[in-house]
């Protein structure tokens, strides 16, 4: 569990903002109070109620594929920025490439499936197989993914000059309850999948066509 | 965790562009597209650029290679990460690149630009060079940052500048030597074309297994 939810494993999540690169360019998230609201939003507003429940659908399939691609699809139809649903796949894809090497069950044959355009291969729908395969349960897995977002977002909002080491442990730490709150209940079935954040969707829709890029999204 | 398998299928050669911000390792990659398309070599290139899109598009409108073989991976503020720690996004971007042109011969991956401390994941790359100019000093060979030292080959480039900085280009390249331990160092100016030969050349060689 600490190898996979520490940032020295590689994820390929370092090339992604998730809207904090372009909210940070419009002055609209400039102060760690700004950064803390937007990681906790997007924890609740998207993590919780729409990775959450794949990840937990995919950890449930038990290896069985098939049932992986039904709620890794359902990622896909829900996901409406492009920014946001190319970038959870190019995350699934790189983390499914890490573990393919690492030869983890499941991972070669899924990736098999993406590299044929046969599954979008989100990153919620990868890590909760991947995770399963190498025996986390999924109480434990909901934490990695929840702490790794915060520490993605905070990572970013830091590189970005927009908050500093000391805010960004602050952040995280304030962040536990959140995550605590958003665990202490049990993942929404498929059929509710939702999300909204819109300000971060918005974002990432104009961060398309920004000249400085320094993250993917 | 069970034990990493490395090995990959027989494909094309992965080889890393290292260097300063501005040492001209575009330039560098440039050059050495049409030199080695015509031994008949096929290329792709992944690009990590730092701040926009540049390298990668000019690149691809350049003329030298099918835009398509040409793919930018954004490196989050972290050039060196991408290249060493998590190279993970620039693996599956070659990965790509493989099963789409195969059979290819070379994988070009540009980094975003570095420091001197920078090295390229063995995981990435099969080789790698590292690019300084003389305008950035002629002490930078004798501070020994592991690019200098480790790199398969070093490129001292922009020799033309040589004079016009008060950089002695013969002592520069004694330093480099000295810190390498017999491994090569070439000099070049991209914009005469001089060098470019023994860059290739070094390629094939090293890399290509066609010398």
């Amino acid at each position: 569990m600490l190898q996979h939810g520490d940032s020295f494993f590689p994820s390929g999540a370092v090339s992604f903002s998730w809207g904090i690169e372009a909210l940070g360019a419009d002055g609209k998230i400039s102060k760690a109070d700004d950064v803390a609201r937007f990681v906790r939003q997007q924890l609740k507003g998207r993590w919780a109620t729409s990775d959450r429940p794949v990840l937990c659908a995919a950890h449930a399939a038990g290896g069985d594929l098939d049932s992986v691609l039904t709620a890794d699809r359902l990622m896909e139809a829900n996901s409406l920025a492009a920014e946001q649903r190319e970038g959870s796949k190019r995350m699934g894809a790189a983390l499914l490439n890490i573990h393919a090497r690492l030869e983890t069950r499941g991972a070669k044959d899924y990736q098999a499936r993406l590299r044929a355009g046969a599954a979008p291969g989100h990153v919620a729908a990868v890590q909760g197989f991947l995770w399963h395969a190498l025996g986390l349960d999924a109480d434990s897995a909901c934490h990695v993914a929840a702490h790794g977002l915060a520490v993605n977002l905070l990572g970013a909002a830091l590189r970005l000059g927009i908050i500093g080491h000391v805010d960004s442990q602050v952040i995280l730490g304030n962040l536990h309850a959140t995550i605590a709150d958003i665990l202490s209940v049990p993942p929404a079935p498929l059929h509710e999948l939702h999300a909204y954040a819109p300000a971060a969707d918005i974002a990432m829709m104009r961060h398309e066509t920004q000249d400085s890029r320094l993250f993917y999204n | 965790m069970t034990k990493p398998a490395h090995a990959r299928a027989p494909s094309s050669a992965r080889v890393g562009i290292g260097g300063p911000v501005g040492a001209g390792k575009t330039a560098l990659i440039e050059r050495l597209l049409p030199l080695l398309a015509a031994r008949g070599f096929s290329l792709a290139v992944v690009t990590n650029d730092l701040v926009t899109k540049e390298d990668a598009e000019r690149l691809q409108r350049g003329g030298l290679i099918a835009p398509e073989r040409v793919v930018g991976v954004e490196a989050g503020a972290c050039p060196h990460t991408v290249i060493r720690e998590d190279p993970t996004l620039n693996i599956e971007a070659a990965d790509l690149l493989e099963a789409k042109f195969a059979p290819l011969d070379l994988i070009v991956i540009e980094s975003g630009g570095d420091n001197l401390a920078s090295t390229f994941s063995l995981d990435l790359v099969d080789y790698w060079l590292f690019v300084i100019d003389v305008a950035g000093g002629d002490d930078i060979p004798r501070k020994k940052g592991p690019g200098i030292v480790q790199a398969d080959l070093l490129i001292i480039n922009k020799v033309d500048l040589a004079p016009h900085v008060g950089v002695d280009v013969a002592a520069m390249q004694r330093d480099a030597e000295a810190v390498r331990g017999g491994k090569p160092v070439i000099l070049t100016d991209c914009r005469a074309g001089i060098g470019l030969d023994q860059v290739v050349a070094r390629l094939a060689h090293d890399v290509l297994m066609a010398e």
